[in-house]
């Protein structure tokens, strides 16, 4: 009985064994079942993600060129802007020379915020003076806001008298007394600082520079009498003077020569400038030195 | 399996770099190219041309506006000027603390019709005490040179190198010069028949003649003077024709006196008026 029993416990391992021989392939069939899925999906995300990394690749590329693309087109535009540029500022290099220029028309000017700020320059003779400016706001009334003129200057009666019916008129009335002005002071100026050799004394002059009073000799340190000169520039608008009078200090009655050469310095100081009327003295003298010498 | 997992991390890694280069393209300025030196220019033009060029639009009208008004002010339009400057210092003079500058310039325009051209040269003096300017030098070239009375005036400015006087006179001769035209022109025009201007507006005289009255002419003879202060006025004179029989039939000498009753009456009535007055004293006939 013992074979009868014993191959039964035989079968039943034997199932047994069977049993776990296919439990055993099934999970390793599963295990590769599972791997064989995992890594089929991760081919996939594999392929998923190289196709994302190069469509990426391709449009990152694709717009580096057409910035670069956009680059090379805009550039002749901006070349073109750059030569606009240069073309406005040689224009802008003319107009600012042409401006520099009306200098020496002896008016010139700014516009401001509030009108006009005009520069008169004045000139003696070729010599460039002092500028003034005057300051126009404009408005109805025109009126002046600031200047430079002198006080001694009639400023308000020239502007009472055209500034609000023509300025232009106005500025070149405006200009003969300042050019005037200046024309008489730099006689003055080089009298005193030129010829103050000739002089005895000092030059008396007043502001307004039409008023002078002054001594001098034709030979510094000679024995000859000064002469005293005044000289009255009526007209503000000149730069001669209108009433000269000279004058021979400490002589009562002047012999003929000295009578002549008075009366001839009275016509000198009245059609010449009185720092050439000077200049010839200085010469005159030199030629008198000449002669002693000789 | 391994290098698999491996491979996926790369292209996630590149991947979120490729993202990140999408979300802020690279500084144009940072590829080395050629593009890059241009872009620069470019941008530097942007921060201060892009502002500037506006400003120098700006600048550029107002400086013209400016231009504009002292155009109108001062009669005169200047269209060029050039300048050089040369410095003539001497080591001497550096010495003494003495400076010299020479100033060449050029300047052309015109005054209505006529044009001028100017070379001159200032020369500055700079010492111690003061800064002194000179005009040194004066040439003027004017078209047209018919205009005798202006050729004087001409040498004069030059002779005194007198630029400021030049400017003012023509402007104003100009003036007088246009006046005198319109007026001529419009007397011709007004009584065509009794005025004639043998040599045209611009000349200085007008004639005026009645056909009622042959033989008889009145020329008016205008000219415009400027003095040696650079002064412009008119200058007026009254020539008679007329035929022998009226003269001896003037009792009370009115023609010989004619010359300086014109004068007078310019003085009370003014040129217009003088003129007008004197035309139709001649062509009184007709007028009625």
């Amino acid at each position: 009985m013992a074979g009868i029993l014993a191959p039964g416990l035989g079968v039943l391992a034997h199932l047994e064994r069977l049993e776990t021989q296919v439990s055993r392939s099934r999970k390793q069939s599963e295990e590769l079942q599972s791997v064989q899925a995992q890594e089929g999906a991760l081919g996939t995300k594999i392929h998923k993600l190289r196709r994302l990394r190069d469509e990426l690749r391709a449009a990152v590329r694709h717009r580096r060129a057409s910035v670069k693309a956009c680059i090379a087109n805009v550039e002749p535009n901006q070349t073109v802007e750059i030569n606009e540029q240069e073309a406005l500022e040689e224009k802008l290099g003319n107009v600012k020379a042409i401006l520099q220029a009306y200098h020496f028309t002896g008016l010139s000017g700014k516009l401001t915020s509030r009108g006009v700020c005009v520069c008169i320059n004045t000139a003696f003779e070729g010599n460039l003076l002092d500028s003034y400016f005057v300051d126009l706001v404009i408005q109805k009334p025109l009126r002046i806001h600031h200047h430079s003129v002198p006080v001694f200057i009639p400023l308000e009666e020239i502007a009472a008298k055209y500034l609000q019916t023509n300025i232009q008129h106005f500025l070149f009335s405006l200009c003969e007394y300042l050019n005037a002005y200046s024309g008489r002071k730099y006689q003055a100026d080089r009298l005193q600082s030129d010829f103050a050799a000739l002089l005895t004394g000092p030059l008396q002059r007043n502001p307004l520079c039409n008023l002078l009073s002054f001594t001098y000799k034709l030979d510094p340190g000679g024995q000859s009498f000064p002469f005293c000169a005044r000289l009255l520039y009526k007209d503000l608008t000149a730069t001669l003077p209108t009433d000269v009078t000279v004058t021979c200090q400490g002589v009562e009655a002047l012999s003929t020569s000295w009578e002549e050469q008075r009366a001839s310095h009275e016509t000198l100081f009245c059609t010449k400038p009185l720092h050439q009327v000077f200049a010839s003295f200085a010469r005159k003298g030199e030629k008198l030195d000449m002669s002693l010498v000789s | 399996m391994d290098a698999e997992l491996a491979e996926v991390r790369a292209l996630q890694a590149e991947i979120a770099a490729l993202r990140r280069a999408w979300e802020d393209p690279p500084a144009p300025w940072e590829e080395k190219s050629r593009v890059q030196k241009s872009f620069q220019a470019i941008h530097q033009f942007n921060l201060e041309g892009w502002k500037s060029s506006k400003d120098l639009k700006n600048q550029l009208g107002h400086l013209e506006s400016e231009l504009s008004f002292l155009s109108t002010l001062t009669g005169i339009n200047i269209r060029n000027h050039s300048k050089q400057t040369e410095d003539l210092t001497s080591t001497e003079m550096t010495e003494k603390s003495i400076r010299k500058v020479l100033q060449r310039h050029r300047l052309s325009g015109n005054c209505h019709m006529v044009t001028f051209q100017l070379e001159f040269q200032i020369l500055e003096i700079q010492n111690k005490e003061r800064l002194s300017s000179a005009v040194t030098d004066l040439n003027i070239i004017m078209e047209p040179t018919e205009c005798s009375e202006l050729s004087e005036f001409v040498s004069r400015a030059e002779e005194r190198k007198d630029l400021f006087m030049f400017f003012r006179s023509l402007h104003f001769f100009v003036e007088w010069f246009e006046y005198r035209k319109r007026t001529f022109k419009h007397f011709k025009e007004k009584y065509p028949d009794a005025v004639y201007l043998s040599e045209g507006p611009s000349s200085c005289s007008m004639g005026i003649r009645s056909a009622s009255r042959p033989g008889f002419e009145l020329v008016i003879v205008w000219r415009i003077q400027i003095d040696e202060d650079g002064k412009v006025f008119p200058k007026l004179d009254l020539l008679t024709k007329v035929p022998q029989r009226a003269l001896e039939l003037d009792k009370n000498r009115a023609i010989e006196t004619a010359p300086l009753s014109f004068r007078t009456l310019v003085g009370l009535f003014g040129i217009e008026a003088a003129l007008e007055s004197l035309i139709k004293s001649l062509c009184a006939e007709e007028n009625n």
